[in-house]
């Protein structure tokens, strides 16, 4: 696999060295991942923005940044806290499409987004069936999100969504979609709307390499071109589509460079570098805001965990969630999921900010601690709200009234 | 005969085809083509075809369908496996143009294809687009498309090779809940006619109908009805078009009594055309049906499974009917 990133600096600091305090630390969790503590040793690599962008974050503050950061470990804790307690609690029933790994995508494009408002003012997200980080990023309340994910009344969307449906209209979060395609040419619409009302929002639609090969990813990128739209299509290219490789779809190396057949920028980025991330989000954004037309970025980055888990996993058992057994097509091999675990988004922006002297050990754990603790607590809080009434699934059909219940003849 | 699960049972009556003609193709997008049984050799259509032949594409179900039915105007046999979240993506394909073409040419088209279409049916949890209980109706709507859904593995090998055989597009609706239900199966090849409904128990107070992923509950039903004395008569319709009207006809002339059962949501279900047909033939008759309210499916396995149609409402139903 290539990286587009520039050469890493030698003159890093080298993280790996330092203490690891947590009971539970990210580094124990990567080597439970990779079977070995192989991770994080090549030394940890800050990927250096990318120069030809020429943002370099600068119009960020410190505190915009560790705010990055913070998400970065928000989205990570909350993916682990899922996780452990899909393997460790029998009674749990959420299950998710992970997204660990790929924390600095959403964190960096939600960070040049305005993400309060309501649908008339904030900027608007399209999600897939691989929401979390996309909503956290997105501001949406997390203890809500555990709540659905675990079909609570008092969750994000009352129980009747699960993980793969959430949605919040109060910060733009538009919804997960279940479903590769329609997504991508429903924001488009949106799009239309905006420009047609003349509003200053854009539309951010995340998908991933899969997601070439659909027509909706062709129509929504020609669409939005035509119709000069403030549109942005952020390709998560994490190498594959459920359990085949992305060359299985995909007849380029680079997705982004479809772009060009829409005479629209493609751009590609290290998306486990956040602040590139950031960068290139930043400028379609502001292309889109000044009326010059859709961008699409592709994000290359990589899933740590398997295509998705639920409750019933053995930890140990088939690399609990490491290996899929419906993967037949094609594996992903070890020493690529290691390969990409070296490069991993927590490091990468911990060390970026500590180097920029945004943010010292101590405080960087401290952060990383908070997450953790805000996360462990929204999952308690999540178990101990009520779940729906059955006669609630006849509600909601319609704005007004229920259906009738037709399963008692 | 050995015991095979129902994916066995397809792969087997698809492998057998594909060797008998080597013109035939198969494509898939996430469920491969491969199953095991213990004593037998595992079946694995892209080792054995090689991928000129068989092959693992894009997320693109509209290119999957319009592939096999390409190939099929060309000439040659094809089917391909759309798993349940891509169902509906490919449904212009199936309706505007595998229901029509041959009639539209005159007769010339010939599309000798197999639509597997998976269906997930049984699953709380997932909400709205990954548990539409049954999608059969739109399906079996479409002119020119035979629809059939068989509810066990020796249905599903029998009708598999029937449907490969047929000169005509098939939507096969696999029910995913069913994937894993395994009986013993016959090991040669046989046929299962496209348009004949199965009567799993014979009786004479009621008549019970259901088909595809409904049908374990329909016979865990009829199980408990019998145990308390009525004398129930359970068909699986298996083909929904063209649908069996004899068999109905017939068994509701004796019983007078209909319940019919739906995995599908109620509106225009085939529980209704199940009843129409037998209320345009039979005097005298009561009716009754049950169905998946005209809701989507909520992710609350609280909601979703007190709306899910069950043995217990089967059950209830029947009673009332026969009171
Ligand atoms: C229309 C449709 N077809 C198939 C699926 C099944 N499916 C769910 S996720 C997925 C792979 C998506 O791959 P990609 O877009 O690369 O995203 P990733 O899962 O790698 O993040 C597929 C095929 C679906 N959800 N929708």
């Amino acid at each position: 696999m290539t990286m587009q990133s520039k050469t890493p600096s030698e003159t890093q600091d080298r993280e790996e060295g330092r203490g690891w305090t947590l009971p539970t630390s990210r580094r124990g969790f990567l080597a439970a991942l990779a079977g070995a503590g192989a991770a994080i040793s090549l030394g940890s690599k800050v990927a250096w923005a990318n120069g030809e962008i020429g943002f370099w974050a600068k119009d960020l503050t410190n505190e915009q940044l560790i705010h990055l950061y913070t998400t970065i470990q928000r989205i990570r804790w909350f993916e682990r806290t899922c996780v452990d307690k899909m393997l460790t609690e029998p009674g749990y029933r959420g299950y998710n499409h992970f997204y660990v790994g790929q924390e600095a995508v959403a964190t960096g494009v939600s960070a040049a987004l305005k993400n309060t408002g309501g649908v008339m003012e904030a900027d608007l997200v399209y999600s897939t069936h691989r929401p979390s980080g996309h909503a956290i990023a997105k501001g949406v309340e997390v203890k809500k999100m555990a709540a659905e994910y675990e079909f609570r009344a008092t969750g994000l969307n009352k129980g009747y969504a699960g993980e793969m449906h959430i949605a919040d209209k109060s910060v733009g979060f538009m919804g997960a979609d279940g479903m590769i395609g329609p997504g991508y040419v429903i924001a488009t619409g949106s799009a239309f709307a905006i420009r047609a009302r003349g509003s200053k929002q854009v539309v951010v639609n995340y998908g991933g390499d899969g997601t070439y090969a659909t027509p909706h990813f062709h129509s929504a990128l020609n669409n939005a071109a035509l119709l000069n739209l403030p549109f942005i299509y952020v390709l998560e290219n994490n190498l594959y589509h459920q359990y085949a490789h992305y060359s299985y779809s995909c007849p380029m190396k680079d997705i982004a460079i479809a772009a060009k057949t829409y005479g629209i920028p493609g751009v590609v980025v290290d998306g486990q570098d956040v602040i590139q991330v950031y960068n290139a989000a930043k400028q379609a954004v502001e292309r889109a805001r000044a009326g010059e037309g859709p961008t699409l970025i592709e994000a290359k980055t990589y899933r740590y965990y398997n295509h998705w888990g639920a409750p019933g996993a053995k930890p140990g058992e088939l690399g609990a969630f490491g290996y899929d057994p419906l993967a037949i097509t094609s594996f992903r091999p070890e020493r690529e999921v290691r390969a990409w675990m070296a490069r991993d988004p927590v490091d990468i922006s911990r060390n970026t900010l500590i180097h920029w002297g945004v943010l010292d050990r101590a405080k960087a754990d401290e952060i990383e601690t908070a997450a953790r603790a805000e996360m462990v607590e929204a999952f308690a809080w999540a178990d101990k709200q009520p779940l729906g009434k059955p006669e609630d699934g006849l509600k909601h059909v319609f704005v007004e009234g229920t259906v009738l219940p037709r399963q008692f003849g | 005969m050995a015991r095979k699960s129902f994916m066995y049972s397809v792969l087997e009556a698809v492998q057998y085809e594909m060797q008998k003609d080597p013109n035939m193709i198969w494509i898939f997008e996430l469920t491969p083509p491969v199953a095991s049984t213990p004593g037998k050799p595992v079946i694995n259509l892209e080792r054995e075809f090689g991928r000129k032949r068989v092959v693992n594409t894009g997320i693109d179900e509209m290119w999957m369908a319009a592939c096999v039915l390409g190939a099929g105007l060309a000439g040659s046999r094809a089917a391909t496996y759309i798993p349940y979240q891509g169902n509906a993506m490919c449904f212009q394909i199936l309706q505007n143009h595998a229901g029509k073409l041959h009639h539209m040419t005159g007769g010339q088209a010939q599309m000798p294809v197999v639509f597997v279409l998976e269906m997930t049916g049984q699953t709380p949890g997932f909400a709205g687009q990954h548990s539409d209980y049954e999608i059969d109706t739109y399906y079996a709507h479409i002119p020119g498309l035979k629809t059939v859904i068989p509810s066990n593995p020796t249905d599903a090998k029998g009708m598999m090779v029937s449907a490969l055989r047929d000169p005509n597009p098939v939507a096969f609706l696999y029910a995913a809940g069913l994937r894993d239900m395994i009986e013993d199966v016959p090991d040669d090849p046989y046929t299962t006619p496209l348009d004949k409904a199965a009567i799993r128990s014979e009786g004479s107070d009621i008549t019970i109908v259901g088909s595809g992923g409904g049908m374990p509950e329909v016979l865990k039903a009829t199980e408990q009805l019998q145990k308390q004395g009525m004398k129930v008569e359970t068909i699986d319709l298996r083909s929904l078009k063209p649908m069996d009207t004899e068999t109905l006809v017939t068994s509701v002339q004796k019983t007078k009594r209909l319940l019919a059962v739906d995995q599908s949501y109620y509106t225009l279900g085939p529980a209704a055309e199940v009843i129409a047909r037998v209320a345009e033939n039979v005097d005298g008759a009561r009716f009754k049906r049950i169905a998946f309210p005209d809701a989507p499916p909520p992710a609350s396995p609280e909601m979703f499974l007190w709306m899910r149609p069950n043995a217990d409402h089967i059950v209830a139903a029947a009673k009332k009917l026969a009171a």
